[in-house]
């Protein structure tokens, strides 16, 4: 039984819950680092609002959690994989490249590390030319330097490749 | 009178060259992310919004309505074309768009489209005239109480009228406004929720983040899981007698652009509601009223009309409350107003006397964006076909580059880039077990706002909740807080009506 079989609707709704209660009480220990008492002379504590809505939030969860005990909810019935089998690849693929995207943006800048995402990604799921993924893969970054660097005036993350781009800001300041 | 100067004042501002020029670019982009299966109003609005820094605040609203205006245009394209609803606004068109390309009479179910989209259009427009000054008049005698109860409405309309699971929604709700009460403290400037000392979240969490994270990340992932890039595209042919013919079809369709129009309006007003509802509801009684119901759904251009004009109209009926009341009818205008309070705006009636440039600005924009997106639309049919064969794994790429560059503008923090991704792929699961994303938005977006009125209210009253159910010191505030609660309760007595029903029925 592959893995995707194995996470059904059913055990993915009861784990998801479960999490989300958690995190409730996360939210809710964390918001009690300040007050969160409410009376007429004090007014609100900072941590009253953050801490009642997390205590709504678990609430829901539990209800969630009870309506799937009871087996009330469509998912609490539904043993088809929460993720097919020929879908999972494309999620997966995408959010591991994501993940790497972000993380290499904080390294190598983000004109090059979209470079390697555009063309790992185009490579992956497409079956276009290399001439084309080439050409896409490096004219995205170019245009997105324009548009934000050029006519925005926002800087992105250049990370270790910043000295690169110092005769380009000479040439467009100057 | 006044409201015909003031429109013609707003017809013109519409017709400045910088307004004009991304107001017709706002409707192709729109018309191209309608027509983009996975893509939406909502997601093109989040994803540009961060493009609009630059602009005037006119400018950049008249921009994004054109393309929220656009976007109800462009659905029915790859509803009919490749039987996939380009948005959820389009899900209806299928119905009986599909059937009618299948047939072979593509341009008849287009052309149906764009039409009842155009009279869904114009007709609320015309309402929205009639309606928004008085309206915003109302709302000008509000405080924190009318405020905070406004806004309790707007959440307890999503549990009573959603037609989600309540708990999962209400669950949405309190995390959108959990969320937003991340940063310092608004009367006590205390940290609050401050992470693992992670100083990112001392400025709190930009609603963006969270926009463009579950309606740009997460809807790219779950479109990726839908589609997998396989998609079967109908023939069509263009020429004039098609078009004639087309035309010709539409005189039978008069019922479905009443019904469509209206309705599609009084919905759009409501905050759960937006287009998707409205379009689904328009079918449903087009149907049921119309003479030739058993027709429906194998391809009649009255149940492409019915839906199209409807969520034309909700689209429109949506910024009603918006520009107002400062409450979003949908999630998309849930962004725009988030927008607004990014451009230095305060949303709200006082819009309507501090900034009529900018309010009239977007109301003659939507007559200009109207018949230009009809225009478009139909010219421009070839030229999107060829868009939607443009297969997904190039498309998605450049959608998650104008996420992450997107998520990164706003604050220009890398932190926020890793809290978007996050968001995503906890909206994508969240969704697909059926957990509603959209009030989580409109939560953060309301979040400070509402806090700020209950906690005004209350210094008012000296902490006294009694404040909001006075109905001798503050009857607006007490009639809307009894109203949200019915809302709230609404669903509970669901299965008590179903139950009794089925009684009544086997009796």
């Amino acid at each position: 039984m592959s893995i995707t079989n194995k996470i059904t609707v059913k055990r993915a709704e009861i784990a998801v819950a479960v999490i989300l209660a958690l995190c409730s009480i996360a939210l809710m220990i964390k918001s009690a680092e300040n007050r969160i008492t409410w009376n007429a002379e004090e007014n609100m504590g900072a941590g009253f609002l953050p801490f009642y809505l997390s205590l709504g939030m678990l609430i829901c969860t539990v209800l969630t959690i009870i309506k799937f005990v009871l087996k009330r909810s469509p998912q609490s019935k539904d043993d088809s994989p929460f993720i097919e089998a020929d879908a999972f690849k494309y999620i997966a693929v995408t959010i591991i490249s994501l993940v790497i995207l972000v993380l290499a943006i904080g390294y190598l800048g983000i004109y090059f590390s979209l470079i390697f995402f555009l063309a790992f990604y185009l490579r992956y799921f497409s079956s276009k030319s290399v001439l084309f993924i080439s050409v896409f893969s490096l004219i995205t970054p170019v245009l997105t330097f324009l548009f934000f660097e050029w006519l925005l005036k926002i800087p992105l993350p250049q990370g270790i490749s910043e000295p690169l781009f110092y005769p380009v800001y000479d040439f467009m300041y100057s | 009178m006044d409201v015909f100067i003031l429109l013609l004042e707003g017809i013109f501002v519409s017709f400045e060259p910088l307004n004009l020029g991304l107001l017709v670019f706002g409707c192709l982009i729109g018309l191209f992310v309608g027509a983009m299966p996975g893509l939406g109003s909502v997601n093109g609005v989040a994803i540009l919004i961060p493009i609009t820094f630059i602009i005037p605040p006119t400018a950049a609203i008249i921009f994004l309505a054109a393309v929220y205006y656009g976007a109800m245009y462009g659905g029915a394209i790859s509803s009919v074309m490749l039987g996939i609803p380009g948005a959820s606004t389009a899900v209806a068109t299928v119905f009986d768009g599909r059937p009618l390309a299948v047939k072979g009479e593509a341009m008849t179910a287009l052309t149906a489209a764009a039409v009842g989209s155009f009279v869904g259009g114009t007709v609320s427009v015309i309402l929205f005239t009639l309606f928004a000054p008085p309206l915003a008049e109302v709302a000008l005698r509000f405080n924190a109480p009318e405020t905070f109860a406004l806004m309790v409405m707007a959440f307890a309309t999503f549990v009573g009228l959603g037609g989600d699971d309540v708990p999962k929604t209400i669950f949405s709700i309190l995390i959108g406004l959990a969320l937003s009460t991340i940063g310092l403290d608004l009367i006590t400037g205390k940290p609050r929720l401050i992470f693992f000392n992670i100083p990112g979240f001392l400025h709190g969490i930009n609603f963006l983040v969270l926009a463009i994270g579950i309606y740009g990340i997460g809807e790219m992932l779950w479109t990726l899981e839908e589609t997998k890039g396989k998609v079967q595209m109908s023939k069509l042919s263009v020429n004039m007698k098609e078009v004639g013919r087309a035309f010709g079809a539409l005189k039978k369709t008069i019922m479905a652009m009443n019904i469509g129009s209206f309705l599609g309006f009084f919905v759009g007003i409501l905050p759960a509601a937006g287009a998707t509802p409205a379009s689904l509801m328009s079918y449903g009684i087009t149907k049921q009223l119309s003479k030739n119901s058993k027709e429906f759904g194998s391809g009649v251009p009255a149940g492409v009309v019915a839906p199209e004009c409807a969520n034309n109209s909700a689209s429109t009926g949506s910024m009603l409350p918006m520009l107002t009341l400062g409450i979003p009818g949908s999630p998309t205008t849930a962004i725009l107003l988030g927008g607004m309070i990014l451009w230095g705006l305060t949303p709200g009636p006082l819009l309507f006397t501090q900034e009529p440039e900018f309010v009239w600005g977007l109301i003659g924009s939507l007559y200009i964006a109207n018949f230009f997106t009809l225009v478009l639309n139909i010219a421009l049919i070839p030229a999107f076909l060829m868009v939607l064969r443009i297969p997904f794994a190039i498309l998605a790429p450049v959608i998650f580059v104008l996420c992450v560059t997107g998520g990164y503008a706003p604050t220009q923090s890398l932190h926020d880039v890793w809290l978007m991704l996050l968001f995503g792929f906890a909206g994508y699961i969240l969704r697909k077990l059926d957990y509603p994303v959209a009030p989580a938005v409109l939560s953060i977006v309301l979040g400070p706002l509402a806090e700020k009125a209950l906690r005004q209210s209350l210094i008012l009253s000296d902490g006294s909740m009694g404040i909001f159910f006075d109905m001798a010191e503050k009857p607006i505030a007490a009639i809307i807080m009894y109203i949200a609660i019915v809302l709230l309760i609404m669903p509970a007595f669901g299965p008590l009506y179903r139950k009794f029903f089925k009684k009544a029925q086997t009796t």
